[in-house]
């Protein structure tokens, strides 16, 4: 009995530890004209936080960045994602991404006048980058892109789903970003 | 209490940290050095309904689709299951309170959410001690029977966070088309495909056979211990494991489809819970979707391969396991 008013007494001061989510999907320019920031750049430290309430937890994500596409707030920037580990308690958006020191990643980030920006759709605005095992470049996996107004079923283990290199992204982007300058759907 | 100052006992749980793990089909918390499936080993799961609505579903519509979605899977008879509506509450979804709810929250800052689960679990145990599903209030919803155009469908969303309440994770029985201003979902074979239909599709009300093969692994009563199987093997690349490819059982006779991922080094996969007959197994990478919906984002998955369908045609006998399967996958 008394174990069990301990435990109880430790749920009632801690947060949840999973979540399971069903998203709405964002085509990639969606992704990028919804942005304030793109970012390119490595994680230097994660933080974990109560919210305000002390009903959940947070993770705020130091990054890096090596490279801007959009926006540009300075050196580093700090963002927020749900969940974080506190204690034995692990608190987890199924869904959400998570991070650690050292990971590399292109970034679609908004703010919407909040004080840490947080990552477009969940988890939709997470590039992850990886290092080739033979050439060593930095590699993304590519983003999933309408081509005009004719519907494209998306295709597992297609060839044309290989990672691109980092600076083949990036172009990608910019020419999503010009598209949007000009008016362009 | 100030921000930052923790009392004593949770200070000292800092110290015996444990991480809980997702896995396809099954949630996992780890429990010092195993990870055992996220399951409730007190029956009935008790629930609470908030009771509230929201623009378009009042109270009373909210809880009867909320009860009709725990019935849909309480039905499983190759289930050992049973769920109690414990009653109405005014409590949020989502707070620490000892007592599963399940209610509208409004999540602005959730912006492509339509509902999310969570858990509080004892991971001494790996006990489930509470778990609360919100629905983000910020969309437009509907509990039409036939569905309503431009409002998402409360009994669909809650039959798919209800399967996660239970134990489930997402599954990658989905396809989907680009068209020109978003991603729409073609077909799905499981109501645990984490992307949405269109909003004003009743689709994922119905159970499909990898729901009720995901639900019969975890909770298997004594009934389907004999009369399902399951086919266990490795997916392999050039001699090596691959981790993170989704192996998809094919009911040759019936066309259902239960999927199943290799979940270690070794590419190891087990799909579980399937009825007996004659399957086609085809594997494939997870190479449209962000891997940290089915995946701790710690884990490399591979993606690099090619689609293979396993050259011979895999029987599953009641009450047993094929096993040894090995499907060989080549690089992109």
């Amino acid at each position: 009995m008394a174990l069990r008013a301990l435990v109880l007494s430790v749920i009632c001061l801690l947060p949840s530890v999973l979540r399971a989510t069903v998203l709405l999907p964002a085509e990639f320019r969606e992704v990028v004209n919804g942005s304030d920031i793109i970012a390119y750049g490595r994680v230097i430290e994660t933080r974990v936080e109560w919210s305000d309430d002390r009903k959940n937890v947070d993770t705020l994500v130091t990054f890096q960045v090596g490279t801007y596409l959009k926006g540009g707030p300075g050196d580093t920037l700090v963002f927020k994602v749900p969940g974080g580990t506190i204690g034995r308690f692990r608190n987890v958006l199924v869904g959400a991404p998570q991070f650690s020191s050292g990971d590399e990643a292109v970034l679609f980030l908004n703010s919407r006048g909040r004080e840490f920006p947080s990552v477009f759709g969940l988890n939709q605005g997470v590039f992850r980058v990886s290092i080739d095992g033979d050439t060593r470049r930095r590699m993304v996996m590519p983003p999933l892109l309408a081509r005009g107004d004719t519907p494209e079923v998306v295709v597992r283990g297609a060839a044309s789903r290989r990672s691109l290199p980092l600076e083949t992204f990036g172009a990608q982007v910019q020419t999503v970003l010009r598209e949007n300058a000009r008016g362009v759907r | 209490m100030k921000r930052g100052v923790l009392p004593p006992l949770v200070a000292l749980a800092m110290l015996v940290a444990t991480v809980p793990a997702l896995a396809y089909l099954k949630l996992g918390t780890r429990i010092g050095s195993t990870t055992a499936n996220l399951r409730w080993t007190n029956q009935p799961v008790r629930y609470f309904i908030t009771d509230r609505g929201t623009t378009g579903v009042t109270s009373q519509q909210f809880q009867n689709a909320i009860t009709a979605s725990f019935a849909v899977w309480d039905a499983v008879e190759d289930a050992d299951l049973s769920v109690n509506l414990t009653g109405l509450t005014q409590a949020n979804p989502t707070t620490g309170d000892s007592m599963t709810v399940l209610g509208y929250q409004n999540r602005p800052d959730l912006d492509r959410v339509l509902g999310a689960t969570n858990f509080i679990i004892d991971t001494t145990t790996g006990e489930i001690l509470e778990s609360d599903i919100f629905f983000n209030s910020s969309f437009p919803w509907s509990t039409d029977p036939a569905g309503v155009t431009g409002r998402h469908d409360v009994e669909s969303i809650a039959v798919h966070e209800i399967g996660h309440l239970l134990g489930l994770g997402h599954s990658a029985l989905g396809e989907t088309e680009m068209i020109a201003g978003g991603r729409r979902v073609l077909g799905a074979e499981s109501v645990m495909f984490p992307i949405a239909f269109a909003a004003g599709s009743i689709h994922d009300r119905t159970l499909k056979e990898d729901d009720i093969a995901g639900i019969t692994d975890i909770y298997p009563s004594m009934q389907s211990r004999r009369t399902r199987g399951s086919i266990s093997g490795k997916v392999t690349k050039d001699g090596a494991g691959v981790l993170g490819a989704h192996v998809v059982a094919f009911n040759t006779r019936t066309g259902a489809m239960v999927g199943g991922f290799s979940l270690n080094n070794d590419g190891g996969f087990t799909i579980a819970g399937l009825e007996p007959g004659t399957y086609t197994l085809r594997t494939e990478p997870l190479d449209d979707a962000d891997v940290s919906s089915f995946f701790d984002s710690s884990l490399n998955i591979d993606v690099n391969f090619g689609v293979r369908f396993h050259d011979r045609v895999v029987v599953v006998a009641p009450g047993s396991g094929t096993r040894d399967v090995e499907v060989k996958v080549t690089p992109k």
